[in-house]
């Protein structure tokens, strides 16, 4: 019996170690860092990368029709700040991808504390930056050594008091 | 020769810390010469690729206290908005070597607009005794002025001025001031409505590079607040025409950046005078 109890015990030990040490090791990475596959459940079937084997990470080449300034005044105007928003402050982090037809697609969302921790908002307030994000329509998509790509990119959105602060 | 000299002694002590490090320098088989080693291969493919961040792991399973593999790894998340990934991977190496990665973290925070944060880390990097001089990654900065454009950042216009003045009196000469240096110093004279200050600044600045659009933005403003409409009118002129040459000096973390439409706002003002 006790013997019996030693082996379970060794076993059990083994495999908790041995699958932290994988955990640890060995991670699934896509081909690229931040790489976004298709989700059904949150992403718009109609959107395509024009050749999804070289989507672009140079956020640099991806521009907004009158540059940041542009885009923060148009992110602004359309933010309707409600007064149970005021008790959020942080950040908003917000991936996605434009197409080599200047469309976009793949969002996915960051809330971060003033501490840059992860933490939720009043509600209301994360779908409508998430709305307001995907109404961005100006893009430009990246333009690279003479030729046309997809491409992903960030936008980072800073709130004090529930409204949007401008860079 | 002496610039050049301390040039030289720049460039050495602030790659040190981020660029490639030489392995041969751990013995031979150590959990730091192999980790090394993996980097080393890592860093031969694509930045932020699957294969890349799978030997960074690998370095990390074998020399977990390497500190460059941490950075390397996490550098692809910065870049790419994947801010918390980067941060939880950076923390590692400032934990083994907080001299050498601090001020890399501090840039993350700035570039993510959490002052606080950038202000926490460069305070707590230059009270350490062994804190050397660290620049932007892009190399176009010194901490210590992204320091004094954070606390302005945050309101301390006086607090951020001194900063950048304190730094610029360590160098020997106006031969080791980086390309805007003056212009962040006089940007925040005009900002702490010191507009003598600024223009003097300023003015400094397109001695050493006349390039930068804002810098002729500030040198309207400060000379339109000392009611000199005319001088005024000229810089605005100048700087619009300076946003549109694609030659222009694009400034990198200034801080605070000027638009077209803060020109075209002035100039419209002045215009209908």
């Amino acid at each position: 019996m006790l013997r019996n109890n030693y082996y379970t015990y060794l076993i059990v030990t083994l495999l908790v170690f041995g699958c932290q040490n994988l955990k640890k090791v060995q991670k699934d990475y896509e081909n690229q860092i931040g790489d976004t596959p298709f989700d059904k459940t949150r992403d718009n079937p109609n959107f395509k990368f024009c050749d999804s084997t070289k989507v672009l990470h140079k956020r640099a080449y991806i521009r907004y029709s009158g540059g940041e300034k542009a885009l923060e005044e148009e992110l602004i105007k359309k933010y309707n700040f409600q007064p149970n928003y005021r008790t959020f402050s942080g950040y908003f982090i917000i991936h996605f991808a434009v197409n080599c037809n200047n469309k976009t697609g793949r969002f996915r969302m960051e809330i971060l504390d003033t501490n840059f921790r992860k933490t939720n908002c009043p509600e209301g307030l994360e779908s409508q930056i998430l709305s307001l994000a995907k109404s961005l329509e100006n893009w430009h998509h990246a333009f690279y050594r003479g030729k046309d790509y997809d491409g992903y990119r960030f936008i980072n959105i800073k709130m004090k008091n529930g409204k949007i602060v401008k860079s | 020769m002496k610039s050049i000299i301390f040039t030289v002694m720049l460039i050495i002590t602030t790659t040190a810390s981020i660029s490639q490090v030489n392995c041969y320098i751990y013995p031979e088989g150590s959990p730091e010469r192999q980790a090394c080693e993996l980097c080393d291969e890592a860093i031969k493919h694509p930045q932020g690729s699957k294969t890349s961040q799978l030997l960074f792991d690998k370095a990390i399973a074998v020399g977990p206290k390497f500190a460059w593999a941490y950075y390397e790894k996490s550098v692809p998340y910065f870049k790419r908005g994947f801010l918390l990934e980067g941060l939880e991977i950076l923390n590692e190496a400032i934990q083994l070597k907080p001299l050498d990665y601090l001020c890399y973290r501090a840039y993350w925070y700035w570039q993510y607009r959490n002052y606080k944060l950038c202000i926490q880390d460069l305070e707590t990097y230059y009270n350490m005794p062994k804190a050397f001089i660290q620049f932007t990654p892009g190399g176009e900065k010194d901490m210590r002025i992204i320091l004094g454009l954070a606390y302005a950042r945050t309101g301390d216009y006086k607090k951020g001025i001194k900063t950048i003045k304190d730094c610029l009196k360590t160098y020997d000469s106006e031969d080791d001031f980086g390309f805007a240096d003056y212009h962040s110093l006089g940007m925040l004279y005009v900002k702490d409505k010191q507009y003598d200050n600024a223009i003097n600044a300023l003015e400094k600045q397109l001695l050493i590079n006349k390039d930068i659009a804002d810098t002729y933005y500030y040198l309207g403003l400060a000379h339109l607040k000392k009611n000199n409409k005319t001088k005024a009118l000229n810089y605005f002129q100048k700087g619009f025409k300076k946003l549109k040459d694609e030659g222009r000096y694009r400034n990198t973390n200034a801080g605070f950046y000027v638009y077209p439409s803060d020109f075209e706002e002035v100039l419209i003002t002045l215009k209908s005078d």
